[in-house]
């Protein structure tokens, strides 16, 4: 019973941020000519900094948000996973040092410091926040692949392959990659939350550029009219939120399901 | 002990030179002429030769390199491309209202996390227990500027009670009103991630044979799950504690934005968008040190609580 309420509250959760997202931009919104910027008297849910309806930002704005974190971890995934798992594979102790070292020096630093570090000397465009949320994510993944294809590189069945005179490069591609894939697979939930969570924070700070309208941009440029026209920050803002906690316990009960079975 | 922190501290001091020669390597990363490349929209060729003659571009890199070396050794950031301000100057203006708000949100954290984990531990799988696991997983990754926003409008506009921004107050510490809504944003993840850690570490210290030894031999229950259960539930937490000191700054930076607080955040943000790239550069190192050092500390300490666990990775 209590785990059904819980399920009802992850998909209302996530259906009405998804769906926007996906759906909002296809949703043909005769926007009407523009009012006053913040008007007070429009109709709801008032209009924003520009003096277009909110209703128009909030259709439009979740696609950038969703697409922008996938892009970021599927582009992680593809640079830290060959690293991880030829840190793990090599039997050359200096390639992994010099494979995993440079990433602890990454890790030391603060990731939202780290996006707005390289935003400065970046262009800002929609690729630069998938870039630089894809970089800030590299090492976790290389770590955590590396962590788990150790076990499976050191296995009596991997001795026997290389007994067996077969190549090192098919031994990481073929068995390795292969029996570590559900262990990373798990752990990609997590991810795609720390990249939702990188890329509102740093759309937030105007790393996608003046083009970007998505739901964080809105809620930096409706800011100032947070008293005349709440609506503008507040339905944003509260998108992210249940995106983000719904992904949060979603992918944490798929988690749990999976260690006790 | 004395060991293990001299090499602790000897990774330290490698992450601290590799944190300033990572901001030094932003100006090399400019594409292109880095004068041209940091006067942006308006390349007007005085703005450029002034920019070209505060960082010095005309000398050589490694000429460059030592001087900033020399610089960060003797405190001398270089100066503002904006202001022309000496940029430890404006690091050290900076400074105070980020430090209250840090220390605040550090001296609520660790009492609130560990007694939410402690307590849900004790009440492991009933209500309390629910409540508190599911609202820490829910929490552990809203963004904060979101969650500001949102506390700002219901308890600044909705219900008027506390102040909506910073602006017009003097120094923190007098209007504490001001300091509740950053603090509450400030504490939101951290507090989540902590508690996790803690119930897990609880849960598994209740269930281990010395806590039911300490049990049989008539030890109070208090002091069972206060002095013997909780130092080794701590120890791995104390690792986490350091990373939330990451969250812990890059919260403030949206927590300062989004409340208007002048502190470091603030100034790092506006100097990225202005591109003032010295700004950028002191207060990285400043950020960069200081979540090295907290790195540091955390270790000592966890490897103080439970030494054995060095042993064994």
């Amino acid at each position: 019973m209590k785990r059904r309420i819980e399920t009802a509250v992850i998909v209302t959760l996530l259906a009405v941020p998804l769906a926007l997202a996906l759906l909002g931009p296809l949703v043909p919104f005769a926007g009407g000519e523009r009012a006053r910027p913040f008007d007070p008297e429009a109709p709801w849910p008032g209009t924003d900094h520009l003096g277009a309806s909110v209703l128009d930002g909030v259709l439009d704005g979740g696609r950038g948000i969703v697409l922008t974190a996938v892009a970021a971890t599927a582009l992680a995934y593809a640079a830290g996973f060959p690293v991880g798992l030829a840190a793990a594979s090599t039997r050359r102790r200096w390639l992994d040092e010099l494979l995993m070292r440079p990433f602890d020096l990454l890790l030391a630093l603060p990731s939202l410091l780290l996006v707005l570090i390289l935003a400065s000397i970046a262009p800002p465009t929609a690729w630069t926040l998938v870039l630089v949320t894809a970089s800030v994510n590299l090492p976790d993944i290389a770590r955590i692949t590396r962590a788990a294809a150790l076990d499976a590189a050191h296995r009596p069945a991997v001795e026997a392959m290389w007994l067996q005179g077969e190549h090192p490069w098919r031994i990481a591609t073929v068995h390795t990659a292969r029996s570590i894939l559900p262990t990373v697979a798990a752990d990609a939930g997590v991810r795609l939350v720390g990249a939702c969570y990188l890329v509102a924070a740093a759309s937030f700070f105007g790393v996608a550029g003046p083009e970007a309208n998505d739901w964080a941009v809105m809620v930096d440029a409706n800011r100032g009219g947070i008293f005349l026209s709440p609506w503008g920050v507040v339905l944003p803002a509260a998108l992210l939120v249940a995106l983000s906690v719904g992904l949060n316990l979603l992918f944490d009960r798929l988690l749990s399901r999976r260690d006790t079975p | 002990m004395i060991a293990y922190a001299a090499r602790r501290a000897g990774l330290g001091a490698i992450q601290v030179a590799a944190v300033a020669a990572l901001a030094f390597a932003l100006v090399e990363l400019l594409p292109g002429d880095a004068a041209v490349a940091l006067a942006g929209d308006r390349p007007d060729p005085a703005v450029i030769e002034r920019i070209r003659e505060r960082m010095s571009l005309d000398e050589p890199a490694p000429a460059r390199l030592a001087d900033w070396i020399g610089g960060l050794a003797t405190g001398d950031l270089g100066t503002s491309l904006v202001s022309g301000r000496p940029v430890s100057a404006i690091i050290a203006d900076a400074l105070q209202p980020t430090l209250i708000l840090a220390g605040v949100t550090l001296v609520l954290l660790l009492p609130m996390s560990i007694g939410l984990g402690v307590a849900a531990a004790r009440r492991r799988g009933r209500w309390p227990d629910r409540l508190i696991t599911t609202t820490s997983v829910g929490l552990y990754a809203v963004p904060e500027f979101a969650l500001a926003v949102l506390l700002v409008s219901v308890f600044a506009i909705g219900l008027d009670w506390l102040p909506p921004t910073a602006v017009g107050a003097g120094s923190l510490l007098d209007e504490p009103l001001v300091l509740v809504l950053p603090v509450l944003v400030l504490l939101a993840r951290p507090i989540c991630s902590i508690a996790r850690l803690v119930r897990a570490g609880m849960i598994e210290a209740l269930d281990a044979e010395y806590t039911a030894h300490a049990r049989r031999a008539g030890v109070p229950e208090r002091t069972v799950v206060w002095a013997h259960a909780l130092p080794n539930a701590l120890a791995p937490a104390a690792a986490q504690i350091a990373r939330t000191a990451d969250w812990l700054l890059g919260g403030v930076i949206v927590v300062e934005s989004v409340f208007v607080v002048p502190g470091l955040g603030t100034a790092l943000v506006d100097a990225v968008n202005a591109r003032d790239l010295p700004v950028v550069q002191g207060i990285a190192v400043v950020f960069g040190v200081t979540t090295v050092l907290v790195n540091l500390a955390a270790d000592l300490v966890a490897f103080r609580l439970a030494p054995r666990l060095e042993v064994a990775s």
